[in-house]
């Protein structure tokens, strides 16, 4: 058991981030000022997009980086280090989100021609007649339909995809940061892409 | 006919993963083969990657000039402020005390078992003094050679005092 969990701890000792935090842990300042130059933007990246607010994603990318220097002297290699570090992203997103109620799952409204419900991303669809002139819109217009549609997304699906896209992490990764299970992310993942397909498809070209 | 049935969810979702590598052999090749066949299978995938390449016009904001400057001052300030029982030499402290805890712990029950075993379990010397009386009138039991004579002498108290007075030792 002992010899699995070295075993399994050294292989992230390969990683470059988790040598540098092993340097934090010894109490190199420079190795700190690495690690937050390194990810400040992606983490930013992420924040502003989930929250669509950049001055909230400048505090909550900060908190994270407060968390992991205060965290250092108990810090065991146990997983890639951007795992952690998005570990760490996740719960204080999840939190930030309890304690400010920004909570938002996918709203269900009754349409103005029935009582059908529809998800809310398919009110945002365009009429036929104005397919065109949006197919036209320049990318301004179009990057602001895409942010809409992502925010047409439940927060776990929106986090989900923005790991998956900007930082690239595969389904396991992911599981490790949301604590849930790859099938889970499958499914989260696949929902999440249908969404924005129902949303989007209009707009590709 | 297959061709135009709507997909399932376990199909859609399979799609999805098709499309991300992260189905294995048997599951790529099921698609692959769901591909072959199916119109709407192969409509769906071609805008889920369309739309999901649209995720690039997402911005990606860089942080402000000084966010790096300000986390790092941040850090060390708060590291002053830090509560004294996340501080480091508080930490070892209390490790210390913990170790000296259970040195004091194992001190205690050593002296205890020591004593408690010493008192409770009889040793040889100790048999000996408790039978120190038996053993200096030794030759006089064995000369009597009869020992219910000396429980029936014994339970005479008064004679055995007046014999204690006449003969003292």
């Amino acid at each position: 058991m002992v010899t699995g969990a070295v075993a399994s701890s050294s292989a992230y000792l390969r990683d470059p981030d988790v040598q540098l935090m092993l340097r934090v842990r010894e109490e190199d300042q420079g190795a700190f000022t690495q690690l937050v130059a390194k990810y400040q933007d992606r983490m930013i990246a992420v924040f502003a997009n989930m929250f669509r607010d950049n001055a909230l994603a400048e505090d909550l990318a900060q908190e994270v980086f407060l968390r992991v220097y205060r965290a250092r002297h108990g810090y065991e290699p146990t997983a890639k280090f951007s795992t952690w570090l998005f570990q760490i992203a996740n719960n204080l997103a999840s939190n930030s989100r309890r304690t400010k109620g920004r909570k938002k799952e996918v709203q269900f409204t009754v349409n103005s021609s029935g009582s059908q419900p529809v998800p809310a991303g398919e009110q945002m669809l365009p009429d036929k007649s104005a397919l065109m002139p949006t197919r036209q819109a320049d990318v301004e217009e179009l990057r602001e339909r895409v942010m809409e549609a992502l925010e047409t997304l439940n927060e776990r699906q929106r986090l989900a995809i923005l790991l998956h896209k900007f930082e690239d992490m595969g389904y396991a990764e992911i599981a490790d940061v949301m604590e849930l299970t790859p099938q889970a992310v499958k499914s989260l993942l696949a929902r999440a892409r249908d969404q924005l397909r129902i949303v989007l498809e209009h707009y590709v070209t | 006919m297959a061709k135009l049935t709507r997909l399932s969810q376990d199909d859609r979702e399979n799609l999805a993963a098709y499309l991300d590598g992260e189905l294995d052999e048997n599951g790529t090749r099921r698609i692959e083969s769901l591909l072959t066949v199916s119109e709407v299978a192969r409509n769906d995938v071609d805008v889920l990657a369309r739309t999901y390449d649209m995720l690039e016009l997402l911005p990606r904001p860089k942080v402000t000039a000084d966010f790096t400057e300000r986390t790092l001052v941040t850090a060390r300030q708060k590291e002053h402020r830090q509560p004294i029982t996340e501080q480091a030499w508080f930490r070892a402290a209390q490790r210390g005390a913990l170790l000296a805890g259970w040195g004091i712990v194992i001190l205690v029950t050593a002296t205890a078992g020591y004593l408690l075993s010493n008192r409770a379990i009889p040793r040889e010397e100790d048999l000996l003094l408790q039978q120190l009386p038996v053993i200096q009138n030794m030759d006089v039991y064995l000369e009597t050679g009869n020992i219910e004579f000396l429980r029936d002498l014994a339970a005479q108290k008064p004679l055995l005092e007046e014999l204690e007075r006449s003969h003292p030792r």
